[in-house]
């Protein structure tokens, strides 16, 4: 029986495939459905997941090839009591989601990229989000929520959302 | 002023819908249908009494009231099937249509909560069941959801207000006349005291439905939501990865399938390596699904389905990996043959001859089929040969692909005698309908259910995914089925954007004003009965609604490569080459651009059409990005702004482009200008999330879109041979509402992308003095970077 570290606990994931992607052990067997199949070629980023910390393409990593390390996933960001991370908090305050379906992907690179570099550039985020495909075109909102977050966790100033009801 | 042809204008692009759905949502007998009365009597006209005969169909009849009732939990009070009240005073309004990135489950229900007068934090949103008795129609298309339910979920939401404040009067003995809302309470002024709604709410439920020719509805100065700022209804779940979309489903003893159909389009399975599957680790079954061939469903001009090989298994990657392996004889005798190579040339050379006449609707279809006459008006060859200048230009743009992030899925049951699926579906009446048909049982036992749909942009119209997995549960009877394409699935397997070619030749006269327009525009027939889905033109299509000498003719290739509608269907392609082809025009005129695109607007003037173009809008909004940009102010070398301007779907949208273009042909969008009139816009959140991604999802058409095929094989399988646009590539965005306050509300989603592709290309002429006349840009040497 196989076991993997997954958002802090240990999983049985059973006999299975040592062939199968990270990506459809998550949605299939553990039941972790917030990581998302886009293409299965590490092309959209939509299946991104934290190994060890680093974003990785979870369609591209064989179950077999693990061991122990740390898997995180969208599930796991948030704190055991439900508070939100900066970056979950930035996303949902921009209004980032247009269908939603790429966003756990965008905001497991984006808090990769935070955990690393507390104030990137333009160019930093650029590289570090060029992995991750919103077929909406959300990319002028997720860089601004990037940058919120991180002003956020820096405690410094920067772009504030509008206020939920705010007038226009 | 010249007659405009009237014609059933492109702005309800319901010819792109199978007729099924046009009659299901023609039958609906939406208020907003009727737009000449509410553009004329204008938007503040409608507060206050809603009028008679404005009802949406069955959104507060006591019957569907009752049956809906039946369906709720004990300790809530429902009001209608738009609303229930919680004890507690929570607040649960339904939202009807379904979600694919166009905001419209925060959209409809902020309308309902306006008019409920409640606060938007006592609000939870609930995704509706499927039900058109309750609900009419329930589609996302045609930016077509906020300009049908403006007035009905203000109706919906002041019927309950009344319910409420009658309960309040009977349960308190107060004359209803003393009492007033606000913020979900219910306020007696006179006594100074105040109620939460939940206390009235089971007696509200149990309150006669009023008749809504007495419904009070607020006056915009009363808005205390509509207007501002608001974010999505799903956003926590979304950031928190819980299950909302097409495959994110789970049920017990679920099985997972994926299904495999000829790479040939419409070629049929006859057999496959039936043992060999069916021995492989994890695989339960594997059989053949033969095509669904009902007419209602896939109309066989557009490309039917065409059937596959479906394979279920323990779990999905044991059913891709079962899938890598199948071999199967084809029948291709009917498959499709056509090579995009071939149509191009054939295009080319009838570049120079004009085609068949161009019919267009001029009229409601009459007992013996459609009322058409050919597109001419005047006498175009004549004003060409009389003109002081004449321009010729050919236009070609190719087959694209929807490229929604989510492939298309759904999950099935059928479990004595009925179906019941989950699916992300645009039309979802449609998918419950066919479901039935698939599935051999009465409408009335095929239930679907609507998830969050991970991207639609039209390709979630279809259903045929939906029926696929019933057919797949139908066999496999008693255990649920998720059905999961492939990206390669869904890429070779779409109803495409069909391409098309335009030889356009159009004269002005010694003022430069334009005189005469002629179009020859070849595009695709599936079955010889006319042209397929968005392979159609409007002669609605600015200018071709206001030019005094008109004459377009077509020609149509037979080539059954399915297509359908894509976000902005008839306008995504037609904008670019038509809005700059006027700009040819504008520079052959010697003329600003701007000046050349009001003198042709003319007169500041609605359309004789109600759904036409006003021409005082469209100016607005073209002056109003003129000057936001600073058009006309000096650039740099190898930098310029470019112009275009659209309108569709009832939006009026124009853009401005600063761009600059290397000599190795790189090009950078440094920033886009939109200005955008929807009319009145409720939700500013949304508005700019549909303009701002219309304009970049236009960046990645213009530059990359590009699906080809030979002998009837498409030839892009995943991201990697069909680049969208990635955040390096994404310019600055700078986006303006103008809200003239006499017109209804429409939808965004789709006008704010056509004109984006125009204005790129325009720019780059004005850097570098190249015209390009072929989508997408790539294909002439250019990269965006």
């Amino acid at each position: 029986m196989a076991t993997l570290q997954i958002n802090g606990q240990t999983m049985d994931i059973g006999e299975i495939d040592p062939s199968t992607p990270l990506l459809w052990v998550l949605r299939d067997t553990v039941g972790l459905l917030g990581t998302k199949y886009g293409c299965g070629i590490a092309q959209c980023g939509a299946c991104t997941v934290h190994l060890n910390g680093a974003p990785v393409r979870s369609c591209q990593i064989p179950v077999g090839n693990l061991t122990n390390e740390q898997i995180t996933t969208i599930e796991g960001m948030a704190a055991a009591d439900g508070t939100l991370t900066p970056v979950q908090q930035a996303w949902i305050e921009h209004d980032v989601p247009q269908c939603g379906y790429c966003q756990a992907g965008q905001i497991m690179s984006a808090s990769a990229l935070l955990k690393n570099n507390s104030n990137p550039s333009d160019a930093e985020i650029d590289a570090a989000m060029s992995g991750n495909i919103c077929r909406c075109a959300t990319y002028t909102r997720i860089k601004r929520a990037i940058k919120s977050a991180a002003s956020s966790m820096n405690g410094t100033a920067f772009y504030n959302a509008a206020k939920q009801g705010e007038q226009v | 002023m010249n007659k405009p042809i009237k014609t059933q204008h492109q702005a309800l692009p319901l010819a792109d819908l199978p007729e099924f759905f046009q009659e299901m949502i023609n039958a609906s007998d939406l208020p907003e249908m009727k737009q000449p009365e509410v553009s004329r009597r204008g938007f503040l006209q409608l507060s206050g009494l809603a009028g008679g005969g404005l009802v949406l169909g069955g959104f507060a009849t006591a019957g569907s009231q009752r049956a809906f009732a039946q369906d709720a939990a004990a300790d809530v009070a429902t009001l209608s099937p738009y609303v229930q009240i919680k004890p507690d005073g929570r607040i649960i309004i339904f939202a009807k249509n379904p979600e694919c990135g166009q905001g419209i489950k925060t959209g409809l229900p902020l309308i309902i909560a306006e008019e409920l007068d409640c606060a938007w934090q006592d609000v939870d949103v609930v995704q509706a069941d499927v039900d058109a008795t309750k609900y009419g129609a329930q589609l996302a298309a045609g930016s077509l959801s906020t300009l049908q339910n403006w007035m009905g979920m203000r109706q919906a939401g002041a019927t309950a207000r009344a319910m409420v404040l009658a309960a309040a009067a009977k349960q308190l003995k107060l004359p209803v006349a003393e009492l007033t809302t606000a913020d979900t309470k219910v306020i007696h002024a006179a006594s100074t005291r105040e109620w939460s709604y939940g206390e009235f709410a089971e007696l509200a439920a149990t309150m006669p439905v009023p008749d809504v020719a007495t419904l009070i509805l607020k006056d915009k100065s009363q808005f205390k939501l509509l207007g501002r700022r608001f974010t999505g209804v799903d956003n926590v779940a979304i950031v928190t990865g819980l299950p909302l979309f097409g495959a994110d489903k789970v049920l017990p003893e679920m099985t997972y399938a994926t299904f495999t159909k000829c790479p040939q389009v419409a070629g049929k399975a006859v057999s496959f390596n039936e043992a060999h599957i069916k021995s492989l680790p994890g695989v339960i079954d594997a059989f053949i699904i033969e095509p669904f061939l009902d007419a209602r469903f896939f109309s066989a001009n557009n490309g039917a389905h065409f059937g596959g090989v479906a394979i279920v298994a323990s779990n999905t990657w044991a059913a891709i990996k079962a899938k890598r392996e199948l071999a199967v004889q084809w029948d291709t005798s009917t498959a499709e043959s056509a090579t995009w190579d071939e149509l191009v040339a054939r295009a080319t050379a009838l570049a120079d001859q004009d085609g068949e006449p161009l019919m267009v609707n001029v009229g409601p279809p009459g007992p013996n089929g459609p009322n058409r006459a050919p597109a001419d008006r005047g006498d175009a060859p004549a004003a060409l040969a009389s003109a002081a200048k004449v321009i010729s230009a050919f236009y070609e743009y190719p087959y694209v692909t929807h490229a929604q992030l989510e492939p298309e899925t759904a999950t099935a049951l059928f479990k004595d005698g009925k179906i019941e699926i989950w699916a992300p579906a645009q039309i979802p009446q449609g998918g419950e309908t066919g479901a039935a048909v698939v599935a051999g049982v009465e409408e009335v036992n095929s239930t679907l259910h609507m998830t969050r749909i991970g991207g639609g942009f039209g390709r979630k119209l279809a259903n045929d995914y939906v029926f696929e997995a019933t057919a797949i549960a139908r066999r496999m009877e008693g255990r649920p089925v998720k059905l999961q394409w492939t990206r390669e699935d869904d890429m070779m397997h779409d109803f495409y954007r069909p391409g098309g070619f335009h030889s356009y030749k159009a004269g002005l006269d010694a003022s430069g004003n334009l005189i005469a327009f002629q179009d020859h525009f070849i595009s695709m027939t599936g079955n010889g009965t006319g042209p397929m889905t968005s392979a159609d033109l409007s002669a609605s299509v600015f200018p071709m609604d206001i030019v005094p000498n008109l004459k377009l003719t077509q020609t149509l290739f037979q080539n059954g490569i399915s297509t359908g509608p894509m976000r902005a269907p008839s306008s995504n392609a037609i904008a670019f080459t038509f809005q700059s082809f006027l700009h040819e025009l504008a520079v052959a005129s010697g003329k600003d651009h701007v000046q050349f695109l009001l003198d042709t607007l003319g007169d500041e003037l609605p359309s004789e059409d109600p759904r036409g173009m006003h021409r005082g809008r469209a100016a607005s909004v073209i002056k109003a990005v003129a000057e936001r940009a600073g058009w006309g102010k000096e650039m740099p070398a190898g930098r310029a702004l470019g112009l275009s301007y659209y309108f569709c779907h009832s939006g009026y949208v124009a853009q401005i482009a600063d761009v600059e273009v290397s000599a190795s042909k790189e090009v950078r969008v440094h920033k886009v200008w939109a200005v955008a009139d929807f009319g009145f816009i409720h939700n500013l959140n949304g508005a700019e999330n549909q303009l701002e991604g219309g304009i970049v999802d236009g960046l990645s058409q213009l530059f990359n879109a590009k699906i080809t095929f030979n002998n009837g094989v498409i030839q892009q399988q995943n991201f990697h041979q069909y680049p969208l646009l990635r955040m390096p590539q994404t310019p600055e965005l700078d986006t303006l509402f103008l809200q003239p306050e006499e017109f209804a509300p429409s939808g965004g989603g789709e006008p704010s992308m056509p004109p984006l592709l125009a204005a790129v290309s325009n720019a780059i002429f004005n850097a570098t003095g190249e015209r390009i006349r072929k989508m997408p840009l790539s294909e002439s040497g250019y990269r965006l970077v």
